[in-house]
């Protein structure tokens, strides 16, 4: 809703940036249009013109040629009224016949504020008398009562900015009035549009100004839902295909076992029928676990597998996989040395037990895959700020830099969408990297300082 | 390989695969147990109980008529004998449900033969102790009827803890027993901040079981894990 928020104050600044804008550029426009209005020879400089080039001559008066002219061109007529008879004395040639040849002293004060027959009068004066100028009916309108009280003028000024202030208040009102309405539409749909990565369940109301926009809106977020069940069905699918399959080869699995097991030590076999059923029996375990793996990985990583989260403390959980790690090397090839920082107390997170020890003994077991000659494996457990660090190093054959960069920047096979023809790392760490991410810690893969490989997990406090 | 005593105990394997049933019995009668049934259905196997009276059961859980749990409540309204759970289900939730039952252990599907035979043996043994011999060390022999420490002729009593400390060892004989594992052990549920008292409880049984307390052989400590008991067998 912060955009929404902007989105109002940049509308409203807009709005009154405009209203001065327009006003600004009207008041230029009237300046403009009223400089040129004066400008032109108005009437009333034509009236006075037209009086000072009647000239008195001994057969009568006579107006000079040009601005006989000009008259003409006007459709104007003039009459001359002399001062002492208040009669016309001069005429022009083209005078309606219902303009009076003599005046009242009202007349001639009605005739200079107005008209004569509803013809536009303007007048000029000279020592003698008046000139009157009309004009055509429709040529002009004429104010009959000019005049302003000085108060008004003096607060000219004040009289502006008040009208401009009522303007834009005016204008505000009108903006948020009719606006509101629209914002009323607009922030729902804001709204679900903020809420629609999210992929929650839309549904705003298709009314008002945009309705067409609301139902686009509904309309994408019941795709998107749809969208996320599908693929949330499809995936929950696989996870209980490979469920279905690893629980259903489990019995088939466990004959081959026993009687291979049995068979491997049947002394009525000869030594290379045992070995044969031995290597069977091997194998078998082999399968198991890889069934086992590809189970808790497909769950890890379609959010199938259950969170027990409790309080737990990581150096009893290492240790117990390290004692379960040993337990199982009867042959005792590998050994195991356990650094703890400080008081075994420091290292209690927030986590599934069992999921973390699954994840250490991966870690054990993987030293084991590639050191199949036995190995030293030294655990160390550590504190740094918010964060518990378990390393898991071993001086066996190691890693090459070019298998690290992979296993470091090469996502597993199961949650990649490109080929599979290049070997990828096993599932034994990649389980340790999921276990890792929903305990929202990190795996880190590097070469050992006893040449061997290492592994750190860290996770949050 | 083991005594007469667990050689007779009568042993009753229910599951719905009969392929299942003829290898798991083959498998424990090569190791030695002689008195086996082997039931299919939950009907079946309330019925054999009756008659057979095991001493211990191996069920499935998924059954034709029901489930293994469901089986599991059917016999304990008759009989307390030892039950361990065999089954393709393998999830956490299954496993725990199986033990919050009451079962004895839980093993998943695939499994090694020997596997079945030792957690069996380990089962009857745990089970039915007062009638177990003693447990032979290098230099003493542990009752755990009396909870003594026969040295000689000598008898030295254990303590509550010390006695639950040897018990829990003695259960994973020749197996690391984490020093988290005891503590739990002796001081139950979230037992944190107990290891010097646990080192002390160690020295103490030490001093009552070892010849020489100061170089261990029966009770030895892997450095930064736990410890391990080794017992005698002759």
């Amino acid at each position: 809703m912060k955009g929404m928020a902007k989105l109002i104050r940049r509308c409203v600044g807009i709005l009154s940036v405009s209203t001065f804008l327009i006003l600004a550029l009207n008041v230029c426009l009237f300046v403009a249009i009223s400089m040129r209005q004066t400008a032109n020879v108005g009437p009333w400089t034509t009236a006075k013109e037209t009086a000072q080039e009647l000239r008195k001559e001994e057969d009568g008066y006579v107006l000079s040629r040009k601005m006989e002219m000009e008259l003409a061109s006007e459709h104007a007529w003039a009459i001359y009224i002399d001062n002492e008879t208040l009669k016309v004395k001069w005429h022009t040639k083209e005078l309606p016949q219902t303009v009076p040849m003599s005046y009242t002293a009202s007349e001639i004060a009605q005739l200079t504020r107005g008209y004569i027959d509803g013809y536009p009068t303007y007048t000029g004066g000279t020592e003698d008398g008046l000139m009157v100028l009309g004009y055509p009916k429709d040529r002009y309108w004429k104010h009959m009562t000019p005049s302003w009280d000085y108060d008004f003028i003096k607060n000219v000024p004040g009289t502006f900015l008040f009208v401009l202030g009522i303007n834009i208040a005016a204008i505000s009102l009108i903006y948020l009035v009719t606006n509101t309405k629209f914002l009323k539409s607009i922030t729902p749909i804001a709204q679900a549009i903020e809420k629609l990565p999210s992929g929650e369940a839309i549904e705003i109301s298709q009314r008002g100004l945009l309705a067409g926009l609301a139902a686009k809106i509904n309309q994408t977020a019941q795709i998107l839902q749809a969208q996320q069940r599908e693929l949330r069905r499809r995936e929950m699918a696989r996870a209980n295909w490979i469920s279905g399959v690893s629980h259903d080869i489990r019995t088939p699995l466990s004959m081959v076992m026993g009687y291979a097991g049995q068979l491997a030590v049947n002394p009525l076999l000869s030594e290379l029928e045992r070995e044969r059923a031995d290597i069977i029996c091997q194998q078998s375990i082999k399968i198991k676990n890889l069934i086992n793996d590809l189970n808790l990985a497909s769950k890890l990583e379609y959010h199938m597998q259950p969170f027990c989260e409790e309080a737990v403390s990581l150096c009893a959980i290492v240790r117990q996989s390290a004692a379960d790690f040993i337990n199982s090397d009867p042959e005792g090839n590998y050994k195991i040395e356990l650094e703890i920082a400080d008081n075994p107390e420091v290292y209690r997170v927030r986590g599934d037990k069992r999921l973390l020890a699954r994840a250490i003994y991966n870690l054990l077991d993987n030293s084991r895959t590639h050191n199949p000659q036995g190995c030293c494996i030294q655990i160390d457990i550590q504190k740094e700020a918010e964060a518990c660090i378990i390393t898991v190093e071993d001086d066996g054959v190691g890693i090459s830099e070019d298998k690290l960069n992979k296993l470091r920047h090469t996502s597993h096979y199961m949650m990649d969408d490109t080929g599979i023809e290049e070997p990828r790392h096993g599932l034994g760490l990649l389980i340790v990297q999921q276990i890792a991410a929903v305990h929202n810690g990190t795996v880190f893969f590097d070469c050992g300082k006893y040449g061997g490989f290492k592994v750190q997990i860290k996770i949050p406090l | 390989m083991f005594s007469s005593q667990l050689k007779n105990r009568r042993i009753l394997l229910v599951d719905d695969e009969q392929a299942l049933l003829d290898m798991a019995e083959s498998i424990l009668k090569e190791a030695g147990f002689e008195n086996i049934k082997t039931a299919a259905t939950i009907r079946e196997a309330v019925e054999i109980t009756k008659s057979f009276l095991p001493e211990l059961a191996v069920l499935d859980v998924m059954l034709p008529d029901g489930n293994g749990f469901t089986l599991y409540e059917k016999l304990r309204t008759f009989t307390d004998i030892p039950v361990l759970f065999l089954t393709a289900f393998g999830e956490d939730a299954d496993r725990i449900r199986g033990l919050e039952l009451g079962a004895d252990d839980y093993m998943v599907k695939p499994f090694l033969g020997k596997e079945l035979v030792l957690r069996i043996r380990m089962i009857l043994k745990r089970y039915y102790r007062e009638e177990d011999p003693l447990v032979q060390l290098a230099g003493c022999e542990i009752d755990f009827a009396r909870a003594e420490i026969i040295k000689g002729k000598e008898r030295l009593s254990l303590t509550a803890k010390e006695y639950n400390i040897l018990q829990a060892l003695y259960r994973n004989e020749g197996r690391i027993v984490t020093i988290d594992q005891l503590c739990e052990a002796a001081w139950g549920e979230n037992p944190y901040g107990y290891e010097n008292s646990l080192m002390a409880h160690i020295r103490r049984i030490r001093e009552k079981i070892e010849i020489n307390p100061s170089k261990p052989v029966s009770l030895v400590t892997v450095k930064g894990l736990g410890y391990k008991l080794t017992v005698r067998r002759d």
